[in-house]
Formats: structure tokens, C-alpha cells, sequence
């Protein structure tokens, strides 16, 4: 039996949102802290945290992240 | 240590911004950004226009952040992603304002950065942030 179109579309739609979310899930297993910065004309550059400038970086970030304090769960 | 903007690339606003068209703007930034945990917005000499909590040290927090990573690249920044465990910090230039925001890990990042600059620019543009219904 042909299964119905909304079927279909319905699978391709689950398809594609398990495979997005097991992208999600491996870049959250794979991600390390970073340190980046933007310039005009899109330059990036990237700081590794054991660096001078990238260490700076981060004792910088963890200030703010302290000031910024947590947020209440909902 | 000279204003945030000291070394500014993209002109200054020369719009007077006042402090409650900066905390609209932040309120609606909290309202988009689920993710948001504080966040603030300075004006070109540094003075905290408006903050989510200490303002003063959210002043003299951002000011070490752009200097910072002024030094790091040697010239001055427009934009600033630190992701750590326990948070991630966005920073901001445009307009001849500041932005700087921190939120849970794994906020996207394109998305903050967006919402940071569009409401900059319509600060800058004598708005408060906000933008006009449809």
C-alpha cells in the first residue's frame, strides 16, 4: 500500500530533526573552551587558553561571568 | 585607561542615549535570549548606560575585556566570543556603542551576536532598542 503523502513528509521531517539533534549532541561532547575575536573586515583569530592573550581572555570572561551571576532556574 | 571606545573604527553615535531607552533595550535583549544570564550596554567613554546588576563592575569588567583583547590582536576588536565551562561571554562593538552579554554554554552564537547588534544600532538611532510592531 502507497503510504499516505503527509506520511512521508511527516518521516523526512522526523528524519532530518534526529539527525540535527545528534549533531547537537556531538558538539557539546566535543567542545572545548575558546577564546575568539572578531575584527573589521572579518578577521577572526583564535586565543588557545594556554596563551598569554588567551589566558587574559578567559580570567576577563570569568569576571563577567561572575558579575553576571546565575541564572534562576525557571 | 581611555574610554571602551577609545580605539573605535566605526564613528560614534551622536545621539544622547538615555538610560531608560538602554534598560528597554536590555529588558527586550533578556526577553529574546532565553539563554541570556546578564548583560550590559556602555557608551563610547565607558560609562555603563545600563546593567543587569553592579553596574559598576560590569563597567570596569567590560573595559579589561576590550582592553584585553585590544592587545591580543594588536588592533581593535569588534566582536569578543569566549566560551567557557561555565558560561559564555559576548562582547560587542557597533555603532559607537558597546555591548557585553554572558549566557549558559552553547548559546548560538550568530543569533546573540544579531540580537547585540541590532540593538545598538537602534539605540544609536535615537531608539530604545525595541523594534516597532509589525
Amino acid at each position: 500500500m502507497v503510504p499516505k503523502p503527509h506520511r512521508v513528509l511527516l518521516d523526512r521531517v522526523s528524519g532530518y530533526a534526529d539527525e540535527a539533534a545528534a549533531y547537537v549532541r556531538r558538539r557539546r561532547a566535543l567542545r572545548r573552551p575558546f577564546a575568539r575575536l572578531y575584527y573589521r573586515g572579518g578577521r577572526a583569530e583564535d586565543h588557545a587558553a594556554d596563551s598569554i592573550a588567551g589566558g587574559e581572555l578567559f580570567v576577563a570572561a570569568g569576571r563577567l561571568i561572575e558579575v553576571a551571576g546565575r541564572r534562576p532556574k525557571a | 585607561m581611555g574610554g571602551i571606545l577609545a580605539e573605535m573604527a566605526d564613528g560614534e553615535t551622536s545621539t544622547t542615549i538615555s538610560g531608560d531607552a538602554a534598560e528597554a533595550a536590555l529588558a527586550y535583549l533578556a526577553e529574546m535570549s532565553p539563554d541570556l544570564r546578564g548583560a550590559a550596554i556602555l557608551d563610547a567613554a565607558g560609562s555603563v548606560l545600563a546593567a543587569g546588576g553592579d553596574a559598576d563592575r560590569w563597567g570596569e569588567d567590560a573595559a579589561a575585556l576590550f582592553d584585553v583583547a585590544d592587545r591580543a590582536g594588536g588592533e581593535a576588536v569588534e566582536q569578543v566570543h569566549v566560551g567557557t565551562e561555565q558560561g559564555e561571554v559576548f562582547a560587542l562593538r557597533h555603532a559607537g556603542l558597546a555591548a557585553v552579554a554572558v549566557t549558559d554554554r552553547f548559546a548560538l552564537s550568530s543569533l546573540t551576536f544579531f540580537d547585540m547588534r541590532s540593538l545598538l544600532r537602534d539605540l544609536a538611532a535615537g531608539g530604545n532598542g525595541v523594534p516597532d510592531g509589525p
